[in-house]
């Protein structure tokens, strides 16, 4: 009973720093710019299976990481500036904005599925031996995923608390009239939001592959609620935030998994979300709409 | 010609069960500006309980589900538009507080994944991944034959159709309509003016859902089954694109958008010639549908029939109306 319940927190844990990844990504993106990007999941799917085509050209290993990040930063600051941007430009706001990037997932993944032949490729980096850490038992790779998501956080912590980009950062998530006020540049530390989240999008594409050992167009779709749970459970532009949400739905997910059916695994992660929105509406209140604004 | 009768009666039912989808969102969306993103739910919910109660008592071993019954079509039918009410309330009743609208928008989309997901793990509710199938065709016993049949189940839908765009156009224009535009198109002033917001959009909500579980009763009575597989949460975004192509906020449009995005949009391509792998013409459909979406929102937000400016009549009060520019921003 108790070990079950360990090993399952084990497994929430890897799970969760699979979500954590992403939601980091997405929280900044959706922190600074206020696009609720549901192509997050899209382009996650696309990086992925640029690592996976790399792999397959004899990219070895863990590079296909730096791959799938620097594939998803790419494509995410092509469609900011060459998508987003536009439909900002014609008078889109905050709602206009998100089923824009409804649209584009839709037509991004039926590309990945009309390409990929509607197919699930195995992805096997590394064959990976199983470790025992008291009871719980999982692979060296789950491991080093482990370590990638807390790397990832305290890389971003340093990133935003310490240098002089991530209080530009910042400042533009605070007020981006403001912060332009104040000479910060902020066509500038846009490109840099897309590039970044982008980045991590990617990441967590790849992490997400090498975990599962097989990729499909939908991959990211599938990930992409988990996600976006994540990132405003733990409160727009909040890394450490998305890192804890995600900890609670991951441990969540599969200790209910463990215990019950593993279909309503997923269901209780989003339950949470439904509790959260519930008992503190405040933090995604909007009945001004016009106070919150696209920064693009 | 027998199967081109027959094709053409399919498509007409699907038109019929599209238009009254189209109906539901555009009340919600177009005139409310409640973003409905797990409209599909509501219509399954509708097809379930009316596949269920028809069906029989289960006999477990073939296929589960609860609430067997053998009840007449027509109850079936209104069952089906209480359970699609029914769900509607309960989703509002905690979805449709006070937030964003795309934050809203999302809950609701991650709402109908929670759906599909509950129906596919919890067997014992509505058979699971494999649906249920074996729904009796009503009315079968009169004397028909499948041709007939046919057209008349068809002449039903659109019946169905006609009363419900009747109902809704009326409901729009009723004073209770203004009052959902104006929490649409100004939502502070209208709680400011002690319009409660939140009760008309669960209002609408539920109605809508009504609609919508009428819809999915009509369509299972006709196709006989009904599993996940037919109710992805990308469904939801067909009748959407529809809404947008066609025009939001008014019933014509809505129709007009049913018969060019779901009617000609996805059926022509089975009259092309199949180009590539088997299933790569299903994928470009897709992506033409996200296409259109996307250029519908860049060229043309207000659709191809834009809502008609409400004018004041003589006599009647000159309705405060929002400038075009913030109700076509809206869209």
């Amino acid at each position: 009973m108790l070990s079950t319940l360990v090993s399952a927190i084990g497994f929430g844990v890897v799970l969760a720093s699979i979500i954590a990844v992403a939601a980091m990504g997405f929280t900044i993106q959706f922190g600074l710019t206020n696009v609720l990007n549901l192509s997050f999941g899209a382009v996650m799917t696309v990086a992925a299976f640029s690592a996976y085509l790399a792999n397959r050209h004899g990219v070895g290993g863990w590079f296909g990481l730096a791959v799938g990040g620097v594939a998803g930063a790419v494509f995410t600051l092509l469609l900011g500036r060459g998508v987003f941007k536009q439909y900002a430009r014609r008078g889109a706001q905050l709602f206009e904005m998100m089923m824009v990037t409804l649209g584009l997932s839709l037509i991004i993944n039926y590309a990945i599925q009309a390409i990929s032949h509607n197919n699930i490729y195995q992805f096997v980096v590394l064959p990976s031996s199983l470790i025992q850490l008291g009871s719980i038992l999982i692979t060296r790779t789950q491991l080093i995923i482990v370590f990638i998501s807390v790397g990832v956080l305290v890389a971003l912590q340093l990133l935003l608390q310490l240098t002089k980009i991530g209080k530009a950062l910042r400042a533009m998530a605070a007020d981006p009239d403001l912060a332009r006020a104040c000479g910060i540049r902020t066509g500038q530390i846009v490109v840099l939001t897309w590039l970044l989240s982008g980045f991590l999008c990617g990441l967590a594409g790849v992490v997400y592959i090498v975990n599962a050992q097989s990729v499909g167009y939908t991959t990211g779709q599938l990930f992409l609620p988990l996600v976006v749970a994540a990132a405003i459970l733990g409160g727009a532009g909040s890394p450490i935030g998305a890192f804890v949400a995600s900890l609670i739905m991951g441990v969540v997910t599969e200790v209910v998994a463990a215990f019950g059916n593993a279909s309503y695994s997923t269901v209780a992660g989003f339950g949470i979300l439904v509790l959260v929105l519930l008992s503190r509406p405040g933090t995604v209140r909007g009945g001004q709409a016009g106070h919150t604004q696209l920064t693009l | 010609m027998t199967a081109w009768s027959y094709y053409i009666a399919t498509l007409t039912v699907y038109f019929g069960v599209n238009v009254l989808s189209a109906l539901s969102l555009n009340l919600q969306f177009g005139f409310a500006g409640v973003v409905n993103f797990g409209y599909i739910i509501f219509q399954a919910v509708g097809a379930y309980i009316a596949a269920v109660v028809v069906l029989g008592p289960s006999s477990g071993t073939f296929q589960q589900y609860v609430f067997g019954a053998r009840l007449p079509f027509g109850v079936a039918l209104l069952l089906a538009t209480a359970a699609g009410a029914v769900l509607s309330l309960l989703i509002g009743l905690f979805s449709l507080r006070n937030i964003r609208r795309d934050y809203q928008a999302a809950i609701l989309l991650i709402i109908s994944l929670i759906g599909t997901q509950v129906v596919q793990g919890y067997v014992p509710l509505f058979n699971g991944s494999n649906g249920i199938t074996g729904v009796p065709r009503p009315l079968s016993a009169l004397p028909l034959n499948l041709q007939q049949y046919q057209w008349a189940y068809a002449g039903w839908v659109l019946l169905a159709a006609g009363i419900v765009y009747a109902v809704v156009t009326w409901l729009s224009r009723s004073a209770w309509g203004r009052a959902l535009r104006a929490t649409r198109d100004q939502e502070d002033a209208a709680a400011a003016i002690g319009l409660n917001v939140t009760a008309l959009r669960l209002q609408v909500f539920v109605i809508g859902g009504a609609v919508a579980g009428l819809s999915g009763g009509l369509l299972v009575e006709y196709i006989g089954a009904w599993s996940p597989d037919a109710w992805g949460y990308a469904e939801t975004f067909v009748i959407f694109t529809a809404l947008f192509v066609g025009g939001i906020g008014n019933y014509r449009g809505a129709v007009l958008g049913v018969l060019l995005v779901p009617i000609i949009f996805l059926e022509v391509p089975r009259f092309l010639p199949q180009v590539g792998y088997p299933g790569l013409m299903d994928s470009v459909e897709w992506i033409a549908i996200g296409a259109a979406w996307m250029l519908c929102l860049y060229f043309r937000p207000q659709g191809i029939v834009p809502e008609r400016r409400n004018r004041a009549r003589r006599g009647e009060a000159a309705p405060h109306a929002a400038p075009v520019r913030e109700r076509v921003g809206a869209a």
